[in-house]
């Protein structure tokens, strides 16, 4: 792989020029974005490179058996902007409180691999996207009544680097690929409008040999979306595969097993019924390709797999330095930075970590194919895709408009359905019904989507909102 | 350094080398800084806004755009980014003017409050959120708060080789409160914000009162029902009726999303679509807005956009492109997330216009159904025709009078059946903007205003 611009990894250089009398530690990051954005099948702008290089410093002062902690983060690093960084950083920490009793700083990372760079991308990004594009466009052609009608496809090369006043220096290279596409499908009856697919999925490897692989099947949800109607109201048992749950569990579980949610008294207690008996979940900060994936987490501590939910009890949480320092137990390994703007992905050197899940693992079950798991179901839905499920972490509440669906009839997808609401709890208080502890079934096979890996799971029931009557009635 | 200004000359040298390769080139310079303070009973979290600085550069390579950009502005940092523009034009062979007009608008404008948050240092930030949180946990059950404090300073810089020169410095401040009820294993919050560009009558909303009711509100969802689910009456409060306006004739009259003919509402322009109490509005000179910009990405001034008047489908947003498509003018509503992210037509304050009807007449006239407040999120259909709308809580409407409180849910609907059941807007004394970040798709999240006021029309809604 080549190197960046310079040679010697930006916290390096940073950690050099500072004067700090406390305990600190530098994040940087030099990275190249490459860009490819499409109107159909036009080539509508080409951006690249896209060259970010910045640095945060994180100050922490102790005072008692409290702690405050100051974090500037700047794209100047001369050594006036270094000077600046670590002043703003000074004056932070002189106002900052927080009840972590001791500081423990990662000395040494261990130096295994983890799959997280795609090495073809790094070596000729704009080449191999163009490649990856031309996968993803072509089955249009033997495709009838559906076109892209957009598309954009962003890498990003980053060279991560830490280091600390406790003698830590870290490197380490990573990919990410950010893919969106939107398929319309058109045709006819006469009258019907056109119905779209919206495809949005971050990796960090991409594949031109398979890329083209489940373009039809995006142009059939998009053609079914448009014989789709409402579904009924009610509590319906409801089967939702993994690009779905992506969008549900990450949110609420990575904020709720960790420190930051103990603290605040939002974390389960060790050993509480949370979720249905044959229910495991665990994380795992090295999880081949996951995209929050590396040698170690954002604050420089060895990643590892910790066991969240264990036969539907509440097992681990997780723990960054801070929250580590405040509970007097070890840093798992969950320091990781954007988490609260969704951008893991870019400009993390921009935030002061927080403890969050990397990659959370649902564990495959015994529930059989996807099939087999719609025929458990009996009469109820195929929850496609959502417009938005917008999980609280707080309260546990999830929901959000059907986009496409199915109805199950008889344990057989049947027609399609879209419009109305799904919606309920993550997790609640042991002994209340929620998505966790109403499961019935979990699939056999695990996929990787965004930072969840898990298996199709059957929730019996969920609240479904539709119109079955077609016309507006009363509330009550 | 201590204004994006003082880099001008080193851009400007960078234009006029592009000026060389392309026939049309442009350049934005971006600039932010800011601070900020949360706080909870456990921890008090001050914060500064990432020094954050770098340049966009886009040329006209005769039939697509191509760009480049960096966060180094100083010469050396600048050419790297153009030696990558000029790489990428030597490949291309057509020439020509790029789509639209381009901008030759030569002007600046700041925020400048005569008081800003800025004087209230971080002593002062955290001394408010301390008062903030003292008066919700005086609300039995309401155990914390948490309270977010923050002001922001944007610079942008925009030159362009047809003469444009734009310089605008954008304060944007914004506060909110969360006060957390708990019970028996329970949590559940309500929660107060408003954001704005100005100075520190911004924070003037946070007042004991107003922090005691929805630190009450808190604990009252602990037990408040979950909310009824089908298809029903709906009211919409000032806030839910924004991001109603935002979701579906928002992003619904981008107008690249007609060039890409992915906009159902596309062949609707010039229609009738609602009712004549509606009016809806994009506004990036609405005074003090959230989403307010003196200057779009493409040097064109933020401006008063009618999308909806009268119930007539009149206009949309346009870029450059999206102008000179569809014969129009460019509105100034072409924006860039930041400096690293590429121009889209996008909304700034997006709002119904006040009608004539008082809430109480609106509630009458819904006789049951229920009553959405505190928008939290929403999505778009730009091909589809549907939208999503969450709110963190509601109130049941029975027999004409607002009753119980109940819990979070989202509401379903193609926007054009809800437009044509629209019965009524309340009047102007109930009309806000409230603050908000809005992506196009799932990224490039720039500030955006949504606001209006009562509004009353059907949708399903159920828990979410």
């Amino acid at each position: 792989m080549s190197t960046p611009e310079s040679s010697v990894p930006v916290s390096f250089r940073v950690a050099d020029k500072l004067h700090v009398d406390a305990p600190w530690e530098v994040f940087g990051e030099h990275a190249r974005r490459y860009e490819l954005h499409f109107n159909g099948r036009v080539l509508e702008v080409i951006r690249g490179p896209l060259i970010v290089e910045g640095f945060g410093v994180r100050i922490f002062r102790g005072h008692g058996d409290r702690t405050g902690i100051g974090f500037q983060g700047s794209t100047d690093s001369s050594e006036a902007g270094i000077a600046q960084a670590v002043t703003d950083a000074t004056q932070i920490a002189a106002h900052s409180d927080f009840p972590a009793k001791r500081v423990d700083l990662p000395t040494s990372s261990a130096s295994a691999a983890v799959e997280a760079v795609d090495v073809k991308l790094w070596e000729s990004p704009l080449p191999r996207l163009r490649e990856y594009m031309d996968a993803v466009l072509a089955p249009f052609d033997s495709i009838k009544d559906a076109v892209p009608s957009f598309g954009s496809v962003r890498a990003t090369l980053t060279e991560t680097s830490i280091s600390n006043s406790a003698g830590l220096h870290v490197t380490y290279p990573h990919s990410s690929i950010a893919f969106e596409l939107a398929v319309k499908a058109f045709g006819g009856p006469e009258g019907v409008p056109p119905g779209e697919y919206w495809v949005n999925q971050l990796t960090r490897r991409i594949d031109p040999a398979t890329a083209g692989d489940p373009v039809p099947a995006w142009c059939s949800y998009a053609q079914d979306a448009r014989r789709a109607a409402p579904p009924p109201t009610g509590d319906l048992p409801v089967v939702l595969p993994p690009h779905v749950l992506a969008g549900i569990l990450p949110a609420v579980l990575g904020a709720r097993w960790t420190g930051g949610a103990r603290l605040r008294e939002m974390a389960p207690a060790s050993g509480s019924v949370v979720a249905a008996p044959n229910l495991n979940v665990y994380d795992d900060g090295r999880f081949p390709w996951g995209p929050n994936t590396g040698p170690v987490d954002d604050e420089g501590v060895t990643t590892r797999r910790r066991s969240l939910i264990r036969g539907g009890a509440a097992d681990e949480i997780l723990y960054d330095v801070l929250h580590g320092g405040a509970f007097d137990v070890p840093a798992t390994g969950n320091g990781l930075r954007g988490i609260s703007f969704g951008n893991r992905d870019w400009l993390r050197f921009t935030h002061a970590p927080g403890v969050g899940a990397s990659t959370l693992v649902v564990e495959p079950g015994t529930g059989g194919t996807d099939a087999e798991l719609a025929e458990i179901a009996g009469d109820g839905i195929w929850l496609q895709q959502l417009g938005w499920a917008s999980p609280d972490p707080i309260s546990g509440a999830f929901g959000g408009e059907i986009r496409i669906g199915y109805r199950i009839r008889n344990g057989k997808i049947a027609e399609p359905v879209r419009g109305g609401t799904i919606g309920g709890t993550v997790v609640g208080p042991p002994g209340t019904p929620s998505l966790l502890s109403c499961i019935a079934a979990i699939g056999s096979a695990g996929r990787l989507v965004d930072d969840l890996s898990s298996p199709t799971l059957l929730v019996k029931p969920l609240t479904v909102a539709g119109d079955a009557g077609g016309r507006p009635t009363s509330a009550g | 350094m201590t204004d994006l200004r003082d880099f001008e000359a080193d851009i400007d040298r960078i234009l006029t080398r592009l000026e060389r390769a392309a026939p049309f080139a442009e350049i934005v310079a971006q600039r932010v800084s800011g601070q900020g303070m949360r706080l909870d009973r456990r921890s008090t979290s001050p914060s500064t806004q990432a020094r954050l600085h770098g340049a966009a550069l886009r040329a006209w390579a005769g039939s697509h755009w191509i760009e480049a950009a960096s966060s180094d502005l100083t010469l050396p940092g600048l050419e790297i980014a153009a030696d990558g523009i000029e790489r990428a034009l030597e490949s291309t062979s057509v020439r020509g003017d790029p789509p639209g007009p381009s901008s030759v608008t030569d002007a600046e404008a700041s925020t400048n409050p005569p008081h800003p948050v800025s004087e209230l240092g971080l002593e002062g930030m955290i001394a408010l959120g301390k008062d903030v949180r003292g008066w919700a946990t005086q609300v039995p059950d309401v155990r914390d708060a948490i309270v977010r404090v923050a002001w922001e300073d944007e610079e942008r810089l925009y030159l362009n080789t047809a003469g444009a020169r734009t310089y605008q410095r954008i304060t944007r401040v914004n506060a909110s409160v969360v006060p957390l009820a708990f019970e028996g294993g329970r949590v559940e919050f309500d929660f107060l914000g408003e954001g704005a560009i100005g100075g520190m009558e911004c924070l003037d909303f946070l007042k004991e009162p107003a922090v005691k009711e929805v630190a009450e509100c808190s604990r009252a969802l602990l037990s408040a029902k979950a909310p009824p689910t089908g298809a029903m009456t709906v009211v919409l409060d000032p806030g839910v009726a924004g991001t109603f306006a935002h979701e579906s004739f928002g992003h619904g009259t981008e107008a690249d999303q007609f060039v890409r003919d992915r906009s159902y509402l596309k062949p609707l322009l010039g229609q009738v679509v609602g009712p004549e109490s509606l009016t809806i509005v994009d506004n990036g000179a609405y005074p003090g807005g959230w989403g307010t910009i003196y200057f779009d990405d493409e040097g064109n001034p933020g401006q008063r956009t009618v999308l909806i008047n009268q119930g007539r489908f009149v206009g949309a947003l346009h870029d450059r492109e999206t102008a000179q498509v569809l014969h129009a003018r460019p509105t100034g509503n072409t924006r860039r997330s930041d400096f690293l992210s590429r121009p889209f037509v996008r909304m700034t304050n997006t709002y119904v216009e006040p009608g004539d009807w008082k809430l109480e007449e609106l509630v009458k006239e819904a006789q049951n159904g229920v009553l959405l407040e505190r928008a939290t999120s929403g999505i778009e259909d730009p091909l589809g025709g549907q939208m999503q709308l969450k709110v963190k809580r509601g109130h049941r409407i029975e027999h004409g009078e607002v009753t119980d409180l109940v819990t979070s849910m989202a509401l379903s609907g193609k926007v054009l059946d809800f437009l044509k059941g629209i019965r009524g807007v309340s009047t102007a004394s109930d009309f806000r903007i409230e603050p908000g970040y809005c992506g196009k798709g799932h990224s490039d999240v720039v500030p955006a205003g949504t606001g209006g006021a009562y509004l009353l029309s059907n949708a399903i809604v159920g828990p979410a």
